[in-house]
């Protein structure tokens, strides 16, 4: 191909994606963020200190974001989890219960996960 | 929290030109364009689910394969990792990745499920990773089967069940995630896998070497696969007598049972998703509606799609490439009748006979969800 027949393909092919652009055709995204590069904050209240300490060295928050109990369900979680290592100064249990029944309880329809990059193959 | 940005980033010519001929094959056939991604369910343990549009595939590539941790895993060194086969065996073995690369290498192709996937379907709410319907993928797994470890071992006629460990240690004291299946099962078509789709196990998958257990719930496919130990007895322990067990007899959305009134969860459940689908659609003109459809039994028999909330059935066209336990892809055209709003629902029947239900049966761990998959389509005149 010529230059100037490179140069005309470009060109066409320029006019061709402007036009669907102007067309309202999806724009390409921005990249996306790599698995557990975003880690969004619990939401604030008076036992978010006891939650960050108690839940946050195993996993997440996404985890508590996403879920819909009943303070019944939070209970026996809460339970659970204090059995497998979770620090809850036990004065505050209760609050901490509140606190998780409150924010993610049953009517919790607030979470969407985030959409991220496919894993490399060297993580 | 960091903000996702809408932004563009720098786009090079040959990046822009790519995307346009995606753009445009995705448009002609009425479908969203496909974008390579994964969804984050939990930044850490990492845990990520694939997009239903992007699980279009025969084989699932491994960077967009679903991920599930119990908690932060380290991958062990491939070149001081040992497996280690004990219990009742004549010989105890200890196999490095070499020892374990001399045994008969085998392939399989088949689903691994999540045992949760679905589990945000479910109502009432129960607690967990709240999985929609991509934690679940089709690979071709490489190894060495479990029968031949097994011989050479020279397991003994007392061993009913197989223990297995991985080298993940759990935080805290969160109980160890050790686990067991009936040797049966095993024997006839578990391998020790240390490739995923013709390339060495990823980390995330488990890497050097994991167990695969076709047609079975992923709590079975035991990852940095340590241990393997013919026992007479199961694996006792939190992951086996309370976690991933499923009611012998299932009550009312609601009820929930005792773990000795739960049996551990084996074989997966006859399911189909629909994976590509348009938004919109014109009277008389074909779309074409496609998915997948897999089971714990090793085919699948048909699929049909309904557009009037089961009423009336469409037999949709099984794709060409099959293996025991792997998902078959589908594909139906289907033309509208008339304008408004349609939901479309497809169901699958597996070769034993087993249907998808309208409604998956309520367990209070939220596993093995299957009910009818539907979308919704606009119809224009």
């Amino acid at each position: 191909m010529t230059a100037k027949a490179s140069l005309a393909v470009v060109a066409a092919l320029a006019i061709f994606f402007a036009a669907l652009a102007g067309l309202g055709m999806p724009k390409p995204s921005a990249d996306l963020p790599q698995l557990g590069t975003l880690i969004a904050p619990l939401p604030e209240g008076p036992a978010k200190g006891v939650a960050d300490r108690a839940c946050l060295n195993c996993h997440s928050g996404d985890v508590l974001r996403q879920q819909r109990l009943t303070e019944k369900q939070w209970t026996a979680n809460v339970t659970k989890m204090i059995g497998w290592g979770a620090e809850v100064p036990e004065d505050r249990r209760e609050e901490l219960v509140r606190y998780l029944a409150k924010n993610f309880g049953p009517g919790n329809v607030a979470f969407r996960p985030v959409a991220v990059s496919p894993i490399r193959a060297n993580r | 929290m960091k903000v996702v940005s809408g932004d563009l980033a720098p786009l090079t010519r040959r990046k822009f030109i790519g995307m346009g001929a995606v753009t445009l094959a995705s448009t002609a056939l009425g479908l969203p364009r496909p974008e390579r991604r994964l969804l984050q369910m939990n930044a850490y343990a990492p845990d990520a689910e694939t997009p239903l549009d992007l699980l279009t595939t025969y084989i699932t590539p491994n960077d967009l394969f679903f991920v599930r941790h119990h908690w932060n895993a380290t991958a062990p060194d491939p070149r001081t990792w040992k497996l280690t086969v004990d219990g009742e065996v004549a010989l105890p073995l200890e196999l490095s990745l070499a020892d374990l690369k001399r045994f008969p290498r085998t392939t399989v192709t088949c689903v691994l499920q999540c045992a949760g996937n679905g589990r945000s379907l479910y109502t009432p709410p129960v607690p967990g990773i709240q999985w929609r319907y991509g934690a679940v993928g089709n690979a071709r797994w490489t190894g060495a089967k479990v029968r031949d470890l097994l011989a050479k071992a020279g397991v003994k006629g007392t061993a009913k069940h197989l223990h297995t460990a991985g080298t993940d240690d759990p935080p805290s004291k969160t109980p160890p995630f050790h686990r067991s299946l009936e040797i049966v099962k095993a024997l006839e078509d578990a391998i020790v896998a240390w490739e995923m789709n013709g390339e060495p196990l990823p980390p995330l998958h488990g890497a050097p070497a994991r167990l695969v257990v076709p047609g079975w719930a992923g709590d079975h496919w035991m990852k940095w696969l340590a241990k393997l130990s013919p026992q007479p007895d199961p694996e006792k322990g939190f992951y086996m007598d309370v976690g991933y067990r499923y009611p012998a007899k299932p009550g009312e959305p609601g009820v929930t049972f005792k773990p000795e009134e739960m049996r551990p969860i084996t074989e997966l459940f006859v399911k189909s998703n629909i994976t590509g689908a348009p938004a919109r659609a014109r009277v008389g003109s074909p779309a074409t509606i496609r998915g997948v459809a897999f089971s714990g039994a090793p085919d699948i028999a048909k699929v049909e799609l309904t557009d009037d909330d089961g009423k009336n059935w469409k037999t949709a066209d099984l794709g060409r490439e099959h293996d025991p336990y792997a998902w078959r892809l589908w594909s139906l055209p289907w033309t509208p009748k008339s304008p408004g709003k349609v939901r479309l629902a497809a169901r699958a029947t597996d070769s034993r006979g087993s249907v998808q239900p309208r409604e998956a049966v309520w367990n209070q761990s939220g596993y093995l969800w299957n009910g009818w998959h539907s979308v919704e389509i606009e119809v224009t005149a």
